[in-house]
């Protein structure tokens, strides 16, 4: 009998915030495969989407936020950084992080320090910021410089390891594989949006997600993702699947194509 | 904002129709510019007579191809070049077989061991270093000794043409106290093996390192070194490089699937073309004008790696994704 009071307590404690947490969003891709093509130079991905359930009130004051990103294939990578070392400068420290996005793609209705808290961005790891980049085990033996390792302390570790992990982030972000547009998601009417991304002409194939926060005046509600499929086409597909799956023929065959280029340049041109 | 989007999709697929997106390198690229690349360098090497790799690698490198496709493709181009050139000997018989076969053993010895650097290096993030390192040495080498040699021809005024007969040296002795030998018929000589294998193993590591056919230091070495006629020393070098570089681009592409052959197949295209005007350019001009020319052009390309090798750079940090997929 108690325990039935309660929960009836709680469930009209709790009815306003499950009242307005009834917003939803559906989300829906313009295509769900990009195909790679001889004249593929990026593109751009149009996610359409809805809000439902919305609370009128929040509606009318503009106070519903949506984020979309679009992350590519978690990778394996290495971050080096160059030395000065016997008067020419050569790669030196590394650090290898495990499950970075290969790319990744954020779309906003406003600035998003704007739409929420710090610290649930940091929570949802939306941005360039918040994602989580871990480290990879360090299993090699220590190097010559790394020997003084254990009396350099841990926050000056940490302070490198954050270097590392900010430079990925910028050489991603200059080489167009991160990329951050406020604005990019435009409301067609007060509750359908429209979010654009755009992946470069070096997007990694793959399956990438793309993912719609829901945020209200500030407030987490919800979360909702799609797969889109980034593949080669045609002879494109055909050439880096041989090239991965047999090297030896696609070594055999590159040779013949230039044994063949040869040989026609030299009947071509043999008369004059 | 739709008529926008309109109207940039026009600028797009205006400036950029003649983008070409390479499956191996994985990027987008101008082909006009990789074909006049091909065709730049094919002049130049027809000119020069020259196989063109080692100024086609680092050209590459500056468009932002990454080296070890860069280097890897380029082997596969200098087949295309170096098959339609040994042909031509072999039409003419001005090549020696037998000598190109012990050659290619070398060299295909060195290719695996150049194959298996290159991984390694690759590996420990070393690659693009140890790659513009050597090309510093050897443009560096090699273009002073050109641009010295040609301005001391040009000073002599000695007006003799393209050909300056050097006179061959007396053979070392070194060479001649070393054992197994073997009888070369078509090039009247009766030489160790050793030398000979040897330096087609070094080029053969150069090949695959640094994506040369090597002629421009085999040529050189069998002159000077084992002392082969100059009438077969071009055919037999372009035999051995043709082979060198077949193997390495078959091992290049089953170890790290480094060759693009769309990119390849540009180069190809625009290289066998620029090489017959270069050709016929070349006969018109004087050679130590022309071994001048090519010293500085290869001092430049040279002065501009190493460049990159001293200065700050502005973006210290690298990334790479180590490993498989």
């Amino acid at each position: 009998m108690l325990r039935l009071i309660t929960f009836i307590i709680a469930l009209i404690w709790s009815f306003p915030a499950l009242a307005q947490s009834e917003a939803d969003i559906q989300i829906g891709l313009s295509d769900e495969t990009v195909a790679i093509t001889s004249s593929f130079d990026g593109a751009e991905i149009v996610v359409f989407g809805s809000v439902e359930n919305a609370d009128e009130n929040l509606l009318k004051q503009d106070k519903y936020d949506i984020v979309v990103t679009l992350s590519g294939p978690p990778k394996r990578v290495t971050v080096r950084k160059k030395e000065w070392k016997f008067g020419i400068w050569v790669n030196g420290d590394e650090r290898s992080f495990v499950g970075v996005p290969s790319s990744y793609a954020v779309a906003t209705t406003r600035p998003l320090d704007q739409i929420t808290q710090a610290k649930d961005l940091k929570i949802l790891e939306i941005g360039f910021d918040n994602l989580t980049l871990r480290q990879q085990a360090v299993t090699a033996e220590p190097q010559p410089e790394t020997q003084t390792s254990a009396e350099t302390d841990q926050a000056e570790e940490d302070e490198d390891l954050d270097s590392f992990r900010r430079s990925l982030v910028r050489l991603k972000a200059s080489q167009g594989l991160f990329v951050r547009g406020i604005g990019d998601i435009r409301y067609l009417s007060p509750t359908l949006f429209k979010a654009t991304l755009r992946v470069p002409a070096n997007v990694p194939i793959g399956h990438h997600r793309a993912r719609a926060y829901l945020f209200a005046d500030g407030e987490f509600v919800t979360t909702r993702s799609v797969l889109l499929n980034v593949r080669k086409q045609g002879f494109e597909q055909a050439a880096y699947d041989l090239a991965h799956r047999n090297g030896l023929l696609y070594g055999i065959i590159a040779v013949l194509v230039a044994m063949a280029t040869g040989w026609l340049a030299s009947v071509v041109f043999k008369k004059d | 904002m739709l008529r926008r989007n309109v109207l940039s999709t026009v600028g797009f697929s205006g400036s950029r129709a003649l983008n070409l997106y390479l499956p191996i390198a994985e990027m987008s690229v101008n082909v006009l510019v990789l074909f006049s690349m091909g065709a730049g360098v094919g002049f130049l090497s027809g000119m020069f007579g020259v196989g063109g790799g080692f100024l086609m690698t680092p050209l590459l490198i500056f468009y932002q191809i990454p080296p070890a496709v860069a280097v890897a493709t380029e082997a596969n181009q200098i087949v295309a070049s170096s098959f339609s050139g040994a042909l031509a000997h072999f039409r003419r018989g001005t090549l020696d077989i037998k000598l190109g076969i012990v050659l290619l053993i070398g060299g295909v010895a060195g290719s695996a061991i150049g194959v298996a650097i290159f991984s390694s290096l690759r590996q420990a993030g070393q690659l693009d270093l140890i790659i513009s390192i050597l090309y510093v040495l050897f443009l560096g080498t090699i273009g002073s000794l050109m641009v010295v040699e040609s301005l001391n021809a040009i000073r002599k005024n000695r007006g003799k043409g393209a050909e300056v007969a050097a006179p061959p040296p007396p053979q070392q002795s070194w060479i001649n106290n070393l054992p197994f030998k073997m009888r070369f018929h078509r090039s009247q000589l009766y030489l160790s093996v050793i030398p000979v294998l040897v330096l087609g193993m070094v080029v053969g590591i150069l090949a695959s390192i640094m994506g040369v056919g090597g002629g421009f230091i085999m040529v050189p070495a069998m002159i000077y070194i084992l002392r082969v006629p100059t009438n077969v020393v071009i055919g037999t070098s372009l035999f051995q490089i043709m082979f060198v570089t077949m193997f390495t681009t078959v091992a290049q592409s089953a170890t790290n699937q480094t060759v693009d052959i769309v990119l390849a197949l540009i180069l190809m295209v625009g290289g066998v073309i620029g090489a017959q005007f270069g050709a016929r350019a070349g006969q018109k001009l004087k050679g130590e004008q022309l071994r001048a020319l090519l010293g500085l052009i290869v001092l430049a390309v040279c002065i501009r790696l190493g460049w990159d090798l001293v200065s700050t750079p502005a973006e210290l940090f690298s990334i790479g994704s180590v490993g498989g997929h």
